[in-house]
């Protein structure tokens, strides 16, 4: 690759990448506000300035550039720290500042504002501006974000993101000059499914997310890696919270996934982690028509005890699952029923989903499928079909053990009337749901913000969660509760974490064959073994 | 004793002059285009970098060489659009062309087309220039019925057409690439260079935008002995004459067409009569409001492209405003300034905030609240537009505040002296 200097250190570039660009991907800090790597460059706020001492032809450019619009080229000498560059930073930082309100206390940019952050390195403490500032009113912008435009500092990253991302247009630049402002076009509130990129693109506290307004001062909030499980598209992102409380999701940057994005939808996935009236809390058992607080030892004993009396096996056992179960969890169910039964019946709904067909790459995230792991069922073979004929077929006969895991067909009555019949049904989940209201014992999961698991989002990747938050103090992690159950039936499953789990999986599964849980990491894993989606329909985005 | 050379408006200056096709092909029009056609477009181009014509929107470019940019095979269209969008103020010359001779414009123009390799021209044309627009439209429609444009001009097999757009009403959208921008139905604002128009231009494809008067030179260009002749109506790299907007306080202001190698003293005095009501000179802005003002004691100078950059100011559109003795500069800056200030697109911080800004400070000394304080401070926020923008209008703004406020400071003390 070809290299440029900047401060005297090199730095590597694609050809026609520009200075800005190379230099963030290389860790270099240099400020802008209009610039973004997924949008078209304008170069307007001009706060990215360098001086190129040597243009690589050993002559020096004559004034200062801004480095988000012109290209590195080898032999390239740029400063970035010096004299020059710092006044040129200042004087624009000066005039974004003279009509900024300054209301950072009650902003809740304030902590994550590019502007504050480069205001406290090059600002000056006092302003010569004494004339009246520009003052607009509120606007209701959109069902997901809200306006402020006094802090607006006329980037147009919010312009070009209806206009180049979502395509939808209902956003834009109104009036010249002193006067430029940003609001919607038709007077309306925005639409578009996508706007809350618009609030995380916004480097100031123009454009904010009305879910988090005036919720928590962001440098309280920790964040942590993970993904969102709203669709199988599964967006790369960051969970923000404090003290246990989640309060928001944030897309994190995956050129194979998301690229910067994420959908309004998702991000509303938040109020989920913070449920808690509709949580199981601890492991229950039936009394007559009540469940009943029982320990865990309890529990496990009292299945393998009615079990052991009725030595079920082939078509007496089932299991059903949802394909909101990790990869993890679907293999273990899997094995527990091959192991104890010799049954091989473990079945998910698979409905036909689609997938648009668009130029724009947003539109093609979010999808009809609201599972986080579809793709992970097809590859571990978990059965299933569109009208689900199969798992019906098969609850015909005399059922005597049942194992639901979390919430699968819950719109299906013929399936659940079938069920409630059996002689034992364990459910195991985080919620109550239809299958908590007829099961015998009820073992308390943990929702996805709360254990380390990996999916296999509808690009076939796999990619891994991590423990955002603290679980409920009785439940335990879905894997481990089957292999504790299978323990208690007499197995000898010896995982004590996921990582064996997943390498157990690897072995036995060709789609994950070759792939160890450590290598997942940060951008996730294509599969080693990709395969067909029969149940996905290609549709053409509307024009 | 200056006095007017006569090319651009040979056929303006001659009273029984028909300014339609019939009248313009009596004078000679046309017939150059013939012969353009009967060469090579690469050496139409080569003869007007030859001749050394520079753009006369503004910024003096060689328009050969802009024409030399333009790159063959690249399986997308050739576009040359005229900018007729004419609002730099103090700017009158390219209406004159339009209304009176619109034809001499078009010639050139078709030229420019055929040396390209456009086949759909556009004329942008200023929005409020009614007089103009229709005197242009009379004269492509009498093109078509002729069959001068439309699918084979003159028997020479080069499909051309032409269509005349006009603006909106923005100063800015005189600005190349805003003005493509403005053409392709979005809101008007300069881009980001590079890709120059030349490589990306309207809709993406190859594009010269090239001034009225600029192009309006091609018909003398290029007839017989043209090259010669152009390059002897001024010092080296200053070839031709061009029409000089003479506004102000002169006795006579109108627009002039002059070599290149005359005093501006003698276009003041001479052509211009000298001052109106016996009054004395206290300054010019030479090249339409962007430029950098000149003293009195500084006009004695060629007007022409080098001869005033050495002096830290432009030719610029070669539009003289002169003012006399009594002018009040302060209250001229503030006009300038607020023209920029409402004329800023927006998008660029500084000059987004600096006109505005630097007007206001501006008024304050009219309201009887300067100080040196502010005095100092106005030079300063002018002075951080300069070179910091995206186009030249933060520059364009920035100059004359900077220079006002260096050569007139006394007019500016004034306003609070005696406080
Ligand atoms: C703010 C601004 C306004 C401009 N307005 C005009 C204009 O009204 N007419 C014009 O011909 N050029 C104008 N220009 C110059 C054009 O950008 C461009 O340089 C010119 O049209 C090129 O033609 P030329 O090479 O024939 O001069 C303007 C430039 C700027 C920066
Ligand atoms: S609202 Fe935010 S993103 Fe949009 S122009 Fe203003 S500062 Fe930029
Ligand atoms: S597109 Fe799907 S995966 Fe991405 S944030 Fe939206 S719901 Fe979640
Ligand atoms: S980041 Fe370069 S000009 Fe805005």
């Amino acid at each position: 690759m070809p290299v440029f200097h900047i401060d005297d250190e090199p730095v590597e570039f694609h050809p026609g990448e520009k200075i800005l660009s190379a230099a963030l991907r290389n860790g270099k800090k240099i400020p802008h506000y209009c610039y973004h790597p997924g949008m078209s460059i304008v170069a307007t706020c001009r706060i990215c300035v360098v001086d190129i001492v040597d243009l690589g032809n050993g002559r020096p450019a004559p004034k200062l550039q801004t480095a988000c619009s012109v290209d590195a080229a080898e032999g390239m000498k740029i400063e970035t720290m010096n004299q020059k560059v710092e006044e040129g930073r200042k004087l624009v930082n000066e005039f974004l500042l003279i009509n900024h309100p300054l209301d950072c206390p009650i902003c809740d940019q304030s902590g994550e504002c590019t502007l504050q952050d480069y205001s406290f390195e090059y600002g000056s403490g006092k302003s010569e501006m004494d004339y009246s500032k520009r003052v607009y009113g509120w606007r209701d912008i959109g069902t997901f974000v809200s306006l402020e435009r006094n802090r607006c500092i006329q980037c147009s990253r919010c312009d070009r993101f209806t206009r180049e991302i979502t395509g939808t247009n209902e956003f834009g630049m109104f009036n010249r000059g002193h006067e430029l402002t940003v609001d919607t076009y038709t007077d309306r509130p925005m639409t578009n499914k996508f706007q809350g990129n618009m609030a995380d693109i916004c480097p100031v506290g123009a454009i904010t997310e009305k879910e988090f307004r005036f919720k928590r001062r962001v440098w309280k909030l920790k964040k942590n890696r993970s993904i969102c499980t709203g669709c199988s598209t599964g967006c790369n992102v960051t969970i923000e919270h404090d003290r246990n409380e989640v309060f928001r999701l944030k897309p994190h940057e995956n050129q194979n996934v998301n690229k910067w994005w994420m959908c309004d939808e998702g991000r509303l996935t938040y109020q989920i982690m913070n449920e808690r009236k509709t949580r199981i809390n601890r492991p229950l058992g039936r009394v007559g028509q009540n469940l009943q607080d029982i320990s865990w030892e309890e529990a496990y004993r009292a299945i393998a005890e009615r079990i052991s009396e009725m030595e079920p096996t082939g078509n007496e056992v089932i299991a059903l699952t949802d394909t909101h179960a990790s990869n993890e969890e679907l293999f273990l169910i899997k094995k527990l029923l091959k192991d104890g039964f010799l049954s091989d019946n473990v079945f998910c709904p698979l409905p036909k989903w689609e997938q648009r067909e668009s130029e724009f790459f947003i539109n093609t995230l979010i999808t009809t499928d609201k599972t986080p792991n579809r793709a992970g069922a097809l590859a571990l073979k978990i059965k299933g079909d569109p009208g689900n004929v199969e798992v019906k077929n098969t609850i015909d006969g005399e059922l005597k053990v049942v194992i639901v895991l979390g919430n699968p067909f819950e719109t299906e009555h013929e399936i659940q009337q079938k069920i409630k019949p059996a002689q034992l049904v364990v459910h195991i989940g985080a919620y109550h749901n239809c299958w908590s209201e007829i099961a015998d014992v009820v073992l308390p999961g943990q929702y996805y913000s709360e254990k380390k698991v990996t999916f296999t989002n509808k690009m076939q990747h796999v990619q891994a969660t991590d423990i955002v938050v603290q679980a409920l103090r009785r439940s335990r992690p879905e894997w481990q509760i089957i292999v504790e159950l299978a323990q208690s039936l007499g197995h000898k499953y010896s995982f004590s974490n996921i990582n064996q789990v997943f390498a157990e999986m690897a072995g036995e599964t060709k789609a994950f064959s070759g792939i160890s849980f450590d290598q997942i990491g940060d951008q996730g894993m294509k599969l080693t073994q990709t395969f067909k989606d029969t149940g996905m329909k290609l549709v053409k985005a509307p024009a | 004793m200056a006095e007017e050379t006569l090319v651009l408006f040979k056929n303006i200056r001659n009273p029984k002059y028909s300014k339609s096709l019939e009248g313009y092909k009596k004078a000679g029009g046309y017939h150059t285009l013939k012969k353009v056609f009967g060469m090579k477009p690469e050496e139409v181009v080569q003869t007007v970098k030859d001749s050394g014509v520079r753009g006369r929107g503004g910024a003096g470019f060689p328009t050969g060489l802009k024409w030399s940019f333009m790159p063959k095979g690249t399986g997308k269209p050739s576009y040359l659009i005229a900018n007729a969008d004419e609002s730099e103020p103090g700017t009158c010359k390219d209406r004159e062309l339009m209304l009176k001779d619109p034809h001499l414009f078009l010639e050139g123009m078709m030229i420019g087309c055929y040396a390209v390799g456009c086949h759909h021209g556009y004329i942008y044309i200023r929005g409020e220039f009614f007089p103009a627009i229709k005197s242009l439209n009379t004269a492509v429609e009498e093109l078509y019925a002729d069959g001068l444009l439309g699918p084979d001009p003159l028997g020479s097999g080069f499909h051309l057409d032409l269509t005349i757009h006009s603006g909106a009403g923005a100063y800015i959208c005189g600005e190349e690439s805003a003005l493509l921008d403005s053409l392709e139905g979005k809101r008007g604002q300069p881009r980001v260079k590079p890709p120059f128009p030349a490589v990306s231009g309207f809709n993406g494809c190859p594009t010269s935008v090239n001034n009225v008067e600029t192009l309006a030179c091609m018909p003398f260009i290029l007839g017989d002995d043209g090259v010669d002749a152009f390059k002897s109506f001024g010092p080296q790299n200053n070839s031709g004459t061009h029409l000089v907007s003479l506004s102000g306080h002169v006795k006579k202001p109108g627009v002039y067409e002059l070599r290149m190698d005359v005093n501006m003293k003698d276009i003041i005095y001479g052509i211009g009569g000298g001052i109106r009501n016996g009054k004395k000179l206290k300054g010019v802005i030479p090249g339409g409001s962007s430029s950098s003002v000149m003293t009195a004691d500084e006009v004695d100078v060629l007007y022409n492209f080098d001869e005033l950059a050495k002096i830290d100011t432009m030719l610029g559109s070669s539009a003289m405003m002169v003012f006399d003795e009594d002018t009040d500069v302060v209250q001229l800056l503030h006009r300038i300034t607020r023209f920029y200030a409402h004329e800023s697109c927006g998008q660029c911080t500084p000059c987004r905030e600096g006109t505005h800004w630097s007007r206001n400070i501006i008024r304050d000394f009219l309201n009887g609240n300067g100080s040196d304080e502010k005095l100092r401070r106005l030079d300063r926020v002018g002075g951080n537009m300069l070179g910091t923008t995206l186009c030249a209008l933060g520059d364009a703004a920035a100059l004359p505040i900077q220079s006002f406020v260096k050569k007139f400071p006394d007019d500016f003390r004034k306003y609070y002296a005696n406080k």
